[in-house]
């Protein structure tokens, strides 16, 4: 039999195995029975020398289109047996927990503080800050509470046992002082940040408490001002449908004075009319005088509240402790 | 301070149910903390009288009978048959709690029948209505008793009434007292203040016969008067003051000390009654003297304490010893007897800084230094002491001496304050009327002196100024009526501003590395926080030793947030936080405090055991985080020891500048914290990366050509760090290189001890064209002969 005569046989057979490989490793091997180094068809090529002038140009052609023939069939098995592979072997458990990284979340205290901050900077205020430890007369006589004031023992304060007897701030409002004492008014600030009351820890109290205290100072600033300023940001707080009520009250650095209570969907399913959430004020005269402003041309308000109440309240944590003790089931609901 | 629904009404009308009053009085100021609503003595038991008594048809020991009730005629089933037609009687309509003894059941009386006939009511016995142990027949009443009264008022008693519990703000010492309060209301419905009358009717003997009074320090006690009632029965005060008394939270004791406090609830004035006979009257007659107390001299108050006094001490006394602590409490050497006769009642104003000290020194807080120290009133003594001699009298009999001893050496002048009604509107954003406003502040017998100028009462210790005023115009108009004002247009400007927000991206940074926020207590025990530095600042009187010193680094913290999590379990903790630590002599600095613990990412169910963190998660995550925030060129200097609280550590340094550490905690305060697997931490200074950060961003081409890389594996010491084979590359600047990462580290096998291989990725590329094989092999085959001699590398084949 001719040498020309075992091509077409012999790619078919090629051919067949092939497209019947069932895996990779078997089409190697195929590769290698028919095309490689040592493959059949390599070996024909070898065999040309043997065959006759007239034979061997066309042998030689037949079998070079075969091997092209049979390189196209190994391309398409292999891509046929990748696709095969990356069926899945079992059908997939979609509900089956995903495999994710790893996301951090931000302490509740800072979010409701920074939606806090959000909700004033639409109103034109910017974020001041002042120091914690701080000296009897920011935190309290600039403040025209005078040392022998009962509301000064109300509010129970820890001194620092070092020179001159440093204490730690009683509330926010001593950043007022410092403000005003460096800048001229108008005046917009508000002042995140912690302070400290020597309450023992218990469901509702911590030692350490954070506020924010609102101070805008401006020529012909009313009540009116302070009631519209306030009801927009409890709003933006506390939902569309908040009631906002003020009630004269009693602070020394401000008059008149106010506590400010809410009703909303949150207060009624508590079963109250009205909480307490917020206390505020004309910024005193003498306040004005001690920092330097003229009472008679500038007037203000100010008011300041608690950032664990709000965040208690907004999501319903009956414990202040669970603030300060950075259990990670807390801080990943938030 | 407590005060009743009812009680308020004997001073002023007011129409309002007991709730509207608490909201009234809260709109006013006041706040109303709580309401309680106290039944009668008796509710529900009426004057009765008897029409008919006949058998009952169906029982021999029983009788019906028909009782008028004052509306209407009951029949009623009675078991007793000592009375007659006609007699008055306690009748206890259906629905009534009968009277129990304490811990008894309530038992509620309801109509039915008895043996066939209906009875719908009860009349009682005195046991039945707790008053004798008297049951053989029921109580027969005084014939001139009203049918149809209640038997409470029968008796004297007031009935139900609400209590209700305020808060008086310090600077209001007026409203410590019913009448203060009364006026409130007076000033709100424009109703008239009803005081009490106080007529009294005084003996021949003219007090100054029988006390005499000496003030020594007038500025602690500018005012001290002393009347004598001679000739008291000491009992108990009738039903209705000790009813009035126990409803707001005052235990009775005798009707002489009762008025007293009886006059204090009532005026805000507190009073006090001495046994005149136990005072010293060496002289004809006692002197009571106020004088200071002599350094450490003894007093017993009342409540058998012996205090050690001191001269910053205020003591009433007479010439041989001390009678009270002014202000503070009585003395028991003089308190009112069983058989005390004659009474000295005393009624002064104290200085209240002075009252608030000893009251504070002696840890004595009682209702009147609690009155005193916020600033009685000066000019109500005289009459707050009449009104209790009428009381004394009234309820202990005797005679009152005439007139009062009432040393006022030097009467203050009244108080004026001007009020610009243009700034009552400026300042509340409304428009009131001059008329208005006068009118609002006479209401509170603030009177108007002329051209504005308004005359303050005595009791309103807290109008000192024109604002002062206006808020009690803003009080009296209603701060509900105030309209809202829109926010106006105005911009605010603080540098911290900016600084608030760059914590707040640094924390967004931080949360995207897979770390939750944590928020740790400021103040911690000094034992934590000396684990990181011996210098700490303590609290003078701290709470607790858990709380005794601000920290001074986040760590402690974090180590006490370590301890919450696994001691429930939560095994796998990353935090960080950024806070402030205080520093003696260094003041506050914000910083930011790493911790790492348990796995690296959540345990997943492909992937059983997860990777646990390492020191390269720490360091992975600071990496980012600089970068991210633009703090670059950190480097990081392993400190040779391990220090007290890290296993292995470094210094993380900024040029010159130390800005932080990293390391692995010592296991032994691992376990401190529960904790059993390798805890890795880091603290740097916030305030120095907020400094040296670099917040300019600028956009480099992406690159157009293709890059060539080539590995390169070498064997080193182990003291070759990865720092120390980047300064070499860096150094030699192989040309065209971009990139280098290691890839893999290895040890054991054929690598010698003490040695380990190090592989490398070199990355080639320019900018403007293709590289050939040849251009990267020159370049990078001088980089690995200069590695080879420069880190003492053996080059292994790759």
């Amino acid at each position: 039999m001719s040498l020309l005569d075992e091509i077409e046989p012999m790619k078919a057979e090629a051919l067949a195995e092939l497209s019947a490989a069932p895996d990779q490793q078997a089409l190697e091997r195929a590769k290698g029975a028919w095309i490689g180094p040592k493959g059949k068809f390599t070996g024909l090529m070898k065999q040309l020398g043997s065959l006759s002038k007239e034979e061997r140009p066309l042998a030689g052609k037949a079998i070079n289109q075969a091997k092209g023939e049979l390189e196209q069939a190994l391309l398409a098995a292999r891509e046929r047996i990748e696709m095969a592979a990356s069926v899945p072997t079992e059908p997939t458990d979609f509900t089956a927990p995903g495999r994710c990284r790893r996301l951090g979340r931000l302490h509740p205290l800072t979010q409701v503080t920074e939606d806090i901050v959000k909700s004033f900077r639409k109103l034109g205020f910017v974020v001041a800050d002042g120091p914690e430890v701080e000296d009897e007369y920011h935190c309290f006589d600039a403040l025209n509470t005078p040392a022998d004031h009962p509301a000064r023992d109300a509010q129970d304060t820890f001194y620092l046992d070092q020179p001159d007897r440093p204490l730690l701030r009683t509330h926010t409002s001593s950043v007022q002082i410092r403000v005003m004492k460096e800048q001229s008014p108008p005046v917009r600030i508000i002042v995140p940040g912690r302070v400290y009351r020597r309450d023992t820890a218990d469901a509702t109290h911590n030692p350490t408490f954070q506020q924010v205290e609102g101070l805008y100072v401006d020529k012909g600033v009313t009540v009116g001002d302070l009631k519209g300023t306030v009801e927009f940001v409890f709003r933006e707080l506390m939902g569309p449908k908040t009631q906002i009520r003020f009630r004269p009250h009693y602070f020394s650095y401000t008059e008149p004075s106010f506590e400010i209570d809410f009703a909303n969907s949150l207060t009624k399913k508590m079963g109250k009319d009205w909480l307490e959430i917020a206390g505020c004020g004309m910024v005193h005269p003498a306040v004005f005088e001690e920092v330097g402003y003229d009472p008679e041309v500038w007037t203000g308000w100010a008011f300041g509240f608690g950032i664990e109440r709000i965040a208690m309240l907004r999501y319903g944590i009956n414990d202040i402790r669970l603030f300060y003790e950075n259990d990670v089931r807390f801080l990943e609901q938030f | 301070m407590k005060v009743t629904y009812n009680w308020l009404k004997e001073y002023v009308d007011f129409d309002w149910s007991p709730e509207e009053l608490a909201e009234r009085l809260t709109m006013l100021g006041v706040e109303v903390e709580g309401v309680e609503t106290c039944a009668g003595a008796f509710e529900g038991i009426v004057v009765g009288q008897v029409i008919v008594k006949e058998q009952h048809p169906n029982a021999d020991r029983l009788t019906l009978c028909k009782v008028n009730d004052g509306e209407e005629e009951r029949q009623i089933v009675c078991g007793a048959t000592n009375f007659e037609v006609g007699d008055k009687v306690a009748l206890a309509l259906p629905g009534t709690s009968m009277p129990v003894e304490e811990g008894e059941k309530p038992f509620v009386l309801k109509a039915g029948k008895i043996r066939g006939e209906k009875s719908e009511g009860m009349m009682c016995s005195g046991r039945e209505l707790r008053l004798s142990d008297d049951h053989e027949g029921i109580l027969i009443l005084e014939e001139n008793a009203v049918v149809g009264q209640s038997f409470g008022e029968h008796r004297g008693l007031g009935g139900g009434d609400t209590v209700y519990d305020l808060e008086v703000t310090p600077n209001r010492p007026d409203l410590n007292g019913v009448i203060g309060l009364a006026r409130e209301i007076a000033a709100l419905t424009g109703n008239a203040l009803r005081k009490p009358d106080v007529k009294l009717a005084e003996s021949d003997d003219a007090v100054e016969n029988l006390v005499d009074v000496r003030i020594e320090d007038a500025g602690l006690c500018p005012r001290y008067n002393a009347r004598v009632i001679r000739e008291v029965k000491i009992g108990p005060s009738p039903d209705w003051l000790r009813e009035r008394l126990e409803r707001v939270g005052l235990r009775p004791i005798n009707n002489v000390v009762d008025a007293t406090n009886f006059v204090m609830m009532e005026t805000g004035q507190p009073l006090h009654a001495f046994d005149l006979r136990l005072l010293d009257a060496a002289g004809g007659k006692p002197t009571v003297v106020i004088r200071r107390a002599a350094n450490g001299e003894k007093f017993t108050t009342l409540d058998e304490q012996e205090h050690e006094l001191t001269a910053e001490n205020l003591l009433i006394a007479d010439e041989g010893k001390g009678i009270a602590l002014a202000g503070v409490m009585g003395g028991l050497n003089t308190e009112i007897q069983p058989d005390t006769q004659d009474v000295l009642l005393e009624c002064a104003y104290f200085n209240p800084t002075n009252i608030r000290a000893t009251s504070k020194a002696t840890r004595l807080h009682t209702d009147a230094s609690y009155r005193f120290e916020r600033g009685a009133d000066i000019g109500i003594t005289d009459w707050a002491s009449q009104r209790a001699a009428q009381l004394i009298l009234e309820t202990a009999g005797g005679e009152l001496a005439a007139g009062a001893v009432d040393a006022f050496p030097e009467k203050p002048e009244s108080r004026e304050v001007m009020l610009r009604h243009d700034k009552v509107n400026a300042l509340l954003g409304i428009e009131l009327s001059p008329e208005q406003n006068t009118a609002y502040l006479e209401g509170l017998e603030i009177s108007h002196a002329g051209d504005g100028v308004f005359r303050i009462p005595s009791w309103r210790v807290d109008l000192k100024r024109e604002t002062d005023l206006i808020e009690e115009v803003c009080r009296l108009h209603g701060v509900d009526r105030i309209p809202a004002t829109p926010p106006r247009g105005a911009l605010g400007d603080n540098s911290f501003d900016t600084v608030h927000d760059e914590l707040a991206e640094a924390r967004a940074i931080l949360t995207g590395l897979g770390l939750n926020e944590a928020q740790g207590q400021t103040l911690i025990s000094g034992e934590s926080a000396r684990l990181t530095t011996p210098e700490v600042i303590a609290l003078e009187h701290p709470l607790s030793s858990d709380m005794d010193v601000l920290r001074a680094s986040l760590l402690p913290g974090l180590l006490d947030s370590l301890r919450n999590n696994v001691t429930r379990r939560n095994d796998d903790v990353g935090l960080f936080e950024i806070g402030r630590v205080f520093k003696p002599g260094e003041g506050e600095h914000r910083r930011l405090a790493i911790l790492m613990t348990g796995l690296v990412e959540p345990a997943f169910w492909g992937d059983r055991d997860g990777q646990k963190v390492s020191m390269a998660d720490l360091t992975g995550v600071l990496e980012g985080f600089l970068e991210r925030f633009g703090v670059f060129g950190v480097g990081v200097e392993r400190r040779s020891d391990a220090t007290d609280f890290f296993l292995e550590s470094a210094e993380l340094r900024l040029g010159k500048q130390e800005i932080g550490e990293l390391g692995q905690l010592q296991p032994a305060l691992g376990r401190g914290c529960e904790c059993r697997q390798p805890v890795f931490l880091a603290e740097l200074d916030m305030d120095l990366l907020l400094q040296r950060r670099t917040r300019t961003k600028s956009f480099k081409a992406l690159p157009q050509f293709p890059s060539i890389v080539r590995d390169v594996a070498m064997v080193v010491p182990e003291s070759t760090t990865h720092a120390k084979v980047l300064g070499v590359v860096k150094k030699a600047k192989p040309a065209n290189l971009v990139d280098l990462r290691l890839f893999d580290v290895f040890r054991g096998g054929n690598v010698p001890a003490g040695q380990k291989s190090v592989a490398y990725t070199f990355t080639y590329r320019h900018g403007e064209k293709t590289l050939t094989d040849e251009e990267v092999n020159g370049a990078h085959e001088e980089l690995v002969e200069t590695l080879r001699e420069q880190l003492s590398a053996v080059i292994r084949d790759t």
